[in-house]
Formats: C-alpha cells, sequence, structure tokens
C-alpha cells in the first residue's frame, strides 16, 4: 500500500505531523511501538520552564543565543501554530486546553508541590497557584480529596506540603460510592467509574457535605474524573459540591495523557490518516538520500511499509527513540540514523544525579536543518523526504528545559506543514 | 535461550511499571478476578520458580487476547509471560475436563459436522441440554456454539473442479472452522486466489494447536504443531506460500506455537516465514502488481471488527487496504479492543459474562450501525458478534469473492 507521508511515533509530535499532512489531503500512516509518551505525561503543555513567566518571550531569547535549539529551527510561529492546533483538537474533543502561551501557571503536583506547566485542560484550570487560598487570606481554604483505595496519591500529605509552601489546604479521603469493583483500583478504574452519572453523583454528594462543613473554597482532586467526559464529570462535581473543583495529574498511566491521545486519535482518524499501533520500526533502507522503505517488527517476518515522505517522531532517550546498544553507542532505533551526542560514554553523566545543567547524554539526538531533515557529523541532508520532528532532535533536554510538550507541538506541527 | 525465556528472565526489566497495560487491558476494565497484566505478567513472574507451587492463578484470567502487548510500550511479552504461567498451573495441577474438550475444536468438529449435523444443532439450541452441559462440562449455557455444517470444506474440495492454466500455486491452510462449521469461508477463499490466477493446494493438516495452547496444554500442542510442519514444509520448501483465513490458525503457525513452545528449529521457522494471513497475501500481490482489481461495485456501509488475533500478527489492516479498494464499499472500523470470546474464553461458565462485559463496547458499534451485516476475520468472534448482537457476521473475504461476482 503506497502512503504518501509515514509517520513513526504516536505522541504530539508524531500526531500533528501525521493530522497537518492529512488535512493537505495526503494518505498517511501512523506507527507506533505502543502508547507512550502521551500516556505516561500529565497531559498539560509544558513550554519553558522559567517560573511564573511569559515562556515565549524566553523562547524568542533563546532563538537568539542557540540556533540548533529546535524551537531556533522551526522558529516562534511555529510555537504558536503548533500549540494552537493542538488547543484545537482537544476543543473538537470537548476537552478544551487554558492558558496562554504568554504565562505560565504553576500547578499543584500530586505530592504538594509546585510544578510549572503552560497550558492545562479545563478540568484543571482551577488549581492554578495564583488563585488557590493562601492562609489567612480570610478565604475558604483548600481541600484536597482522593481516596485510600487509589494508590499514590495521599490527601493529608499533597495538603501539608501545600501548607508548608503558605496556602491554606487541608487533606481528607472519600468513601468510594458502592461499584461491583472492589479489588485494585488504578487511575483508569476510576476515571471509567467516574464517567457513570450515579458514582459521580455519589462523590458530589459527599463533597457537599464536607464543603457545608468547612467552607471550602475549592477541592483538589487525583485526574481520574473521567476518561470519557471529564470536563462534563468536573462541572457536574463542582455543581453538586458548591465549590471550584481541579485535577491534579498523578502518576502513570495519566488519564489526562489519555484523553490528549484520544483527541489526536480521533482528530487523525477524521482527516483519513490510519494508525498501526505495536509496529516498531526497526530499519530502513534508503537509496542515495531518499529513504525508500521502512520496516516494522510483526510475526514471523518484518513489515515492509513505504511512502513518498516519512516523519521521524520517536522520541529521545525517555521516549526509547534513541537508547545504547550493547557497545556502548547511542543509536536512533527506527532508521539508524547520525547522532549528535557527547563522545564517550564517560561524558554521558554529570557527577551529580540532580545536577544543575543536567546530563549531557539527554541533549542526544538527531540534527536537522530548517525543514527538519536530518543531518549528518558534516551537516549534510541525509535524507531529503525525512522530516524529524519532537524529543528525537538534538540541542534540547525536553524534560529539564520543561519543554517536552512544545517543542513536540511546534516541531510536530511543522512537519505536518513541510 | 529462546526468545520469552530470554524474556522471562531478561526483559522484565524492560518493565517501567508505567500501567500503560493493565489500563488497555480488557478483562481487567470488566472484573475483580483479574487484576491486570502489569500484575500478573512483569510483577508476578518475579516469584514464579521452577519446582516451586505457583504463587497466584488470576493469570488463569487472562484472555490472551494480546492488547497489552500491542500497547506496551517497552515491548514486554507479557502475553506469553502469561501463557506460560497457565501453562505451568496445567502442569502442576492438571486440566479441567472441559478444557479438554474444548481445546480439542477438531475432534468436536468432526464429531458434530456431516449429515447429522442438523440434529447436533437442534440439540445444542435445545436449552435443557445447555443447562446439563453447562452443570457437567462448565460450557455457559448461553454461549455462542457454532453451528455444524452438514458437509465439510475438504469434502467440497474433493469434488471442486480447478480452473485450468493456473501458472502459479498457493497452499490454503483452512483450520477446524472452515472445514467443520463454515465451508463457505474456504469456498470465497479458493475463488478469490483461483480468480488472480492460483491453483489451490490443500494438503492434510491438523487443528493448529491454538485452543490447546491456551488451554495450557502444551505437550499435546507441540505434537499437532510439528504435524502441521511436517504436511506444509515440503510446500514452504519449494517457494509455495501457506495462506489462511483464519487470523488465529495463521498466528499460531507464524508465531505462537514456535514461541510458547521454544521451537526455533528451521523447519519450523521455514514454516513460519511461509504462512500468511489472507488478506495479508492479497496486499502483497497488490503491492506487486498482481492482484486483480477489476472489482463490481458494492455500494455498502459496513461495520468491520480487526480482531485481536489479527492484531497480533502486527501487519496493520490489511482487509480495510484490499477492500478499500472495492467501489462504493465503505468499512467502519471498531476501535474496540476485544469482543471477549478470545477462542474458548468466553464459553466458559465462569468466564462467560466477563466474555460479554468486554464485549459490550463493540456489541454497542455493530448495534448503532444499522447494517444487517459485520465483518470479522476471526470466527469464534463473527460468532461472539453475533451472539452479542443479532447481525449476522461474515469474512471479509466473502465480501471480496462478491467483489468479483464469484
Ligand atoms: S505497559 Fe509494559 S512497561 Fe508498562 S507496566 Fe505494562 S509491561 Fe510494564
Ligand atoms: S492478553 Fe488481554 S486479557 Fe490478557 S493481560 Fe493482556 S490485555 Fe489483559
Ligand atoms: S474473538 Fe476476536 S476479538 Fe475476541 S479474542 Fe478472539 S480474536 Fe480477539
Amino acid at each position: 500500500m503506497n502512503y504518501d507521508t509515514i509517520v513513526i511515533g504516536a505522541g504530539i509530535a508524531g500526531m500533528l505531523a501525521a493530522i497537518g499532512r492529512a488535512e493537505a489531503g495526503e494518505r498517511v500512516l501512523s506507527l507506533s511501538k505502543g502508547h507512550g509518551a502521551t500516556h505516561w505525561a500529565a497531559g498539560c503543555l509544558d513550554l519553558f520552564d522559567i517560573g511564573a513567566g511569559d515562556p515565549l518571550a524566553e523562547i524568542e531569547s533563546l532563538i537568539a543565543v542557540h540556533p540548533d535549539h529546535p524551537y531556533a529551527l522551526v522558529g516562534v510561529d511555529a510555537v504558536q501554530a503548533g500549540a494552537g492546533r493542538l488547543r484545537a483538537a482537544c476543543e473538537a474533543g470537548g476537552y478544551p486546553l487554558v492558558g496562554s502561551l504568554r504565562r505560565n501557571l504553576q500547578m499543584p503536583t500530586a505530592v504538594g508541590a509546585l510544578r510549572t506547566t503552560c497550558l492545562v485542560p479545563a478540568t484543571m484550570a482551577a488549581g492554578d497557584a495564583r488563585q488557590l487560598p493562601r492562609s489567612g487570606d480570610g478565604s475558604g481554604p483548600l481541600l484536597i480529596a482522593g481516596f485510600h483505595e487509589l494508590r499514590d496519591f495521599f490527601p493529608p500529605l499533597v495538603a501539608a506540603n501545600l501548607c508548608a509552601l503558605g496556602f491554606a489546604a487541608e487533606g481528607v479521603y472519600l468513601q468510594v460510592p458502592p461499584t461491583e469493583r472492589t479489588l485494585d483500583f488504578g487511575t483508569v478504574s476510576f476515571a471509567r467509574l467516574f464517567d457513570r452519572p450515579t458514582f459521580r453523583a455519589d462523590v458530589g454528594r459527599q463533597l457537599r457535605q464536607l464543603v457545608q462543613r468547612g467552607r471550602y473554597s475549592r477541592i483538589g482532586m487525583p485526574a481520574v474524573l473521567g476518561l470519557d467526559n471529564a470536563t462534563q464529570v468536573v462541572s457536574d462535581l463542582q455543581a453538586a459540591a458548591g465549590a471550584l473543583i481541579f485535577e491534579i495529574p498523578t502518576l502513570p498511566a495519566s488519564v489526562p495523557g489519555m484523553r490528549l491521545y484520544r483527541a489526536l486519535e480521533t482528530a487523525l482518524q477524521r482527516v483519513g490518516g490510519r494508525i498501526q499501533i505495536g509496529a516498531f520500526v526497526r530499519h530502513a533502507e534508503g537509496r542515495g538520500n531518499r529513504l525508500e522503505a521502512i520496516y516494522s517488527e510483526a510475526a514471523a517476518r518484518e513489515q515492509r511499509h513505504a511512502a513518498a515522505r516519512y516523519v521521524l517522531a520517536t522520541g529521545g532517550i525517555a521516549g526509547g527513540g534513541v537508547r545504547a546498544d550493547h557497545a556502548g553507542n547511542l543509536v536512533e532505533t527506527a532508521l539508524g540514523l547520525p547522532l549528535r551526542t557527547p563522545n564517550a560514554r564517560a561524558d554521558w553523566f554529570a557527577a551529580r544525579f540532580l545536577n544543575e545543567t543536567g546530563h549531557p547524554v539527554f541533549r542526544t539526538g538527531v540534527a536537522a536543518d530548517a525543514s527538519l531533515r536530518p543531518l549528518d557529523a558534516a551537516g549534510q541532508v541525509i535524507y531529503e523526504n525525512v522530516a524529524v520532528a519532537g524529543s528525537a532532535l538534538a540541542g534540547c533536554d525536553p524534560i529539564r528545559e520543561g519543554a517536552l510538550e512544545g517543542i513536540a507541538a511546534a516541531t510536530g506541527w511543522k512537519a505536518g506543514q513541510l | 535461550m529462546d526468545h520469552i525465556e530470554f524474556s522471562l528472565t531478561q526483559s522484565l526489566d524492560h518493565c517501567i511499571k508505567c500501567n500503560v497495560c493493565t489500563s488497555a487491558c480488557p478483562v481487567a476494565a470488566v472484573t475483580d478476578k483479574f487484576p491486570g497484566p502489569k500484575y500478573v505478567g512483569p510483577q508476578a513472574q518475579r516469584f514464579r520458580h521452577a519446582g516451586q507451587p505457583v504463587p497466584d492463578n488470576s493469570v488463569d484470567y487472562c484472555s490472551g487476547c494480546r492488547v497489552c502487548n500491542e500497547v506496551c510500550p517497552t515491548g514486554v511479552k507479557i502475553v506469553e509471560l502469561n501463557a506460560r504461567a497457565r501453562a505451568q498451573i496445567v502442569a502442576e495441577r492438571g486440566m479441567p475436563l472441559r478444557n479438554r474438550i474444548i481445546a480439542r475444536a477438531g475432534v468436536v468438529g468432526r464429531l458434530s459436522c456431516g449429515p447429522h449435523a442438523p440434529l447436533v444443532n437442534a440439540g445444542l439450541s435445545i436449552p435443557p441440554l445447555r443447562w446439563v452441559i453447562e452443570q457437567i462440562m462448565q460450557i455457559h449455557r448461553a454461549a455462542p456454539l457454532p453451528s455444524a455444517s452438514s458437509y465439510t470444506f475438504r469434502s467440497w474440495f474433493k469434488k471442486h473442479q480447478p480452473p485450468v492454466g493456473a501458472r502459479k500455486q498457493v497452499v490454503y491452510y483452512h483450520g477446524c472452522s472452515t472445514q467443520y462449521y463454515e465451508p463457505h469461508v474456504g469456498k470465497a477463499a479458493v475463488a478469490v486466489l483461483e480468480r488472480n490466477g492460483y491453483e489451490v493446494i490443500i494438503p492434510t493438516q491438523g487443528c493448529c494447536g491454538l485452543p490447546l495452547l491456551s488451554n495450557g496444554d502444551f505437550a499435546a500442542a507441540k505434537g499437532r504443531h510439528m504435524y502441521n510442519v511436517e504436511s506444509l514444509l515440503p510446500y514452504v520448501r519449494r517457494g509455495i506460500p501457506v495462506v489462511g483465513t483464519s487470523t488465529s490458525c495463521t498466528l499460531t503457525l507464524k508465531e505462537e506455537a514456535p514461541e510458547l513452545l521454544g521451537l526455533h528449529n528451521q523447519d519450523v521457522r521455514a514454516v513460519a516465514a511461509g504462512t500468511y494471513d489472507i488478506f495479508e497475501f492479497l496486499r502483497n500481490l497488490y503491492d506487486a502488481g498482481d492482484l486483480d482489481t477489476n472489482f463490481r461495485p458494492i455500494q455498502r456501509e459496513l461495520p468491520y471488527h480487526p480482531p485481536c488475533q489479527l492484531r497480533a500478527h502486527r501487519i496493520g489492516m490489511p482487509v480495510l487496504d484490499i477492500l478499500g479498494l472495492v467501489p462504493g464499499l465503505r468499512l467502519n472500523e471498531s476501535h474496540a479492543a476485544c469482543c471477549g470470546i478470545a477462542g474458548t474464553y468466553g464459553l466458559k461458565k465462569e468466564k462467560y459474562q466477563i466474555g460479554m462485559d468486554v464485549g459490550a463496547k463493540l456489541f454497542a458499534f455493530v448495534q448503532a450501525a444499522n447494517s444487517d451485516l459485520a465483518l470479522c476475520d476471526s470466527e469464534t468472534c463473527r460468532w461472539q458478534i453475533s451472539h452479542g448482537t443479532g447481525v449476522a457476521t461474515k469474512h471479509p473475504i466473502e465480501i471480496l469473492a462478491q467483489a468479483y461476482g464469484l
């Protein structure tokens, strides 16, 4: 089957690239080895972590000094357009993202710290730290509510740590409403329960009683408030409780991340893109400076895929797009592209685990030109029909920079327009 | 050390405990009896040691649908871990009579198929009799049992006149269900292959052994697989491809049997590498410019469920690719994880309801399509869909035959 474009990787970068090309009328196939990036992350858009400032302004000055950074390759316009396309996909799924590229948000985490991000789903909006009640400011305190049955989310701990930051917060455990499920609740099992109106009505009643007794103005809950219909779940809970409600991201599997993936998946399917997961692309076949075919792992023999153009969006070291082989060399896993990498293994890591400037190894990636085409060490284009997007690109440390989704959205969107 | 042996000992460490698999597992989504792939797979495996009792029985509730493998971002072979763990339980404690019987689809089919089939079928539709079967055999009284055919596929093929002048040859692996229950699927496959210039060869063959594998009887499954390898090998060695219409049979020949049973000799590998799902085969023909694409238009929109056993081939959606070439025909993909039957899983008394709950999303999709026909490549899946929705089901190859005017 001949495709116009094959996109490898189904995170934000790959999906936005696939959507862009399919919207332009191309036949598009998305290949990915599994669910990854989106399902691990908080489901927000981190643009650049400079605390509560203007991330776009920071990106503008970064571009001036780091011409190799992915943001510099695609420019500020792509940053705005990419974030805009992501918003539109979420909006179309009834799951709007809120915030401004001109102002970062600081949002409570599952350990009661504050984390910088830029755009958040509307279900998290009321957690914006600027709006949270501070001790002694006279407004009703913040309530953090969870369930004993949900592991890794401890309301008293979250509340205590928020108090240490000067907020007025209390933690409480709610009763799980009667359900046929009795054992082992994970984030997703809770989300499915919240999708049921009776379940959330019961939780809403418990919250209302607490609000009447404690005058709480806002309630923070783990981000498990529905999978299919989160916006409705949160508004139902708010109406029942009589207080604003916001979600706090949990450990994986991340329900907000899954919602984001679903919105992108729907957007791609709507424009006719084909999605194949469980397809681990392992090598490629090129002729001259054109990539001719790629091969994915399959039962008994590999599957060959051919297209006119390709987008590589497999992620960096954390996402599995780059790994170390047995000889100790870093390799790009899908196409075998050369990496811009710290030279010797000894240079990969800084001496301290939590090092101020990060570990050099995480800046490893594929160098690319302004059309995102992969470059070799001499700066020559390797394949003119390949674009690289997201954390697979060299010149950035997306997690440290707090720019993971921003880089993905900007470069993914750009790859979709080329 | 084979592939799975390796993952038993090593790739466990690839598990980053992200719970992506458990979030996607359709069984864990509907029942408390199954804690999900992360727990029974990579996690429990750390506590399984040769010579020591099995630490946990819940792995028996894994349906083997392979959704977890499909979504795991780090490539942990969860389903294989689960299947081997179940085999360890069976080896320790023996296999219940019921599983012994339903694991032998071929034998059951042989006994019910033939001129007396209407009698058997009528008997199986009498509620009191099904109640008795449930009591004795633990096969749920409502579970979708297939209707036996009044003739076998092979008996039809013996009388079938092959076209003259075919220049290419292909082996058709029909499996148990085409042989005893749905000969019409095999007839459509033969017609399509002949239309594309092939002489169809049907060598002796036995059950692929998948029901034995999924019920944990590895010793018997090994016998079945080696029998088929021996019978198919001469053709494969001559470069003649083996194609099948049953996605689970072809998957077993390609991968399940060799991997689970640790069979990796040259012969086994050659047969695996020479076996194709029929639409995968047709898609290869198309890519090579060799597929006859003279289709009559079919003005229809049909719901299509890509069964998990097809998705486990990891070859994409060849049915959508090929039927997409038929003018007027539109297939809507279900996007449902599983129909719930998972071979013999949903037949079992204690698992029937789980299977129906797993299938609920798919049933709703099929019903919402408002069509009198749904398509699916896997037989047990088709029976389950019809059982859950009352909508008739066909193998996509039957529609393709229709598009050729056959
Ligand atoms: S999806 Fe894979 S890595 Fe994640 S918990 Fe499951 S087995 Fe482990
Ligand atoms: S094979 Fe299916 S039922 Fe078994 S653990 Fe994996 S997803 Fe769950
Ligand atoms: S019956 Fe179909 S969907 Fe269900 S388990 Fe089998 S192949 Fe998967």
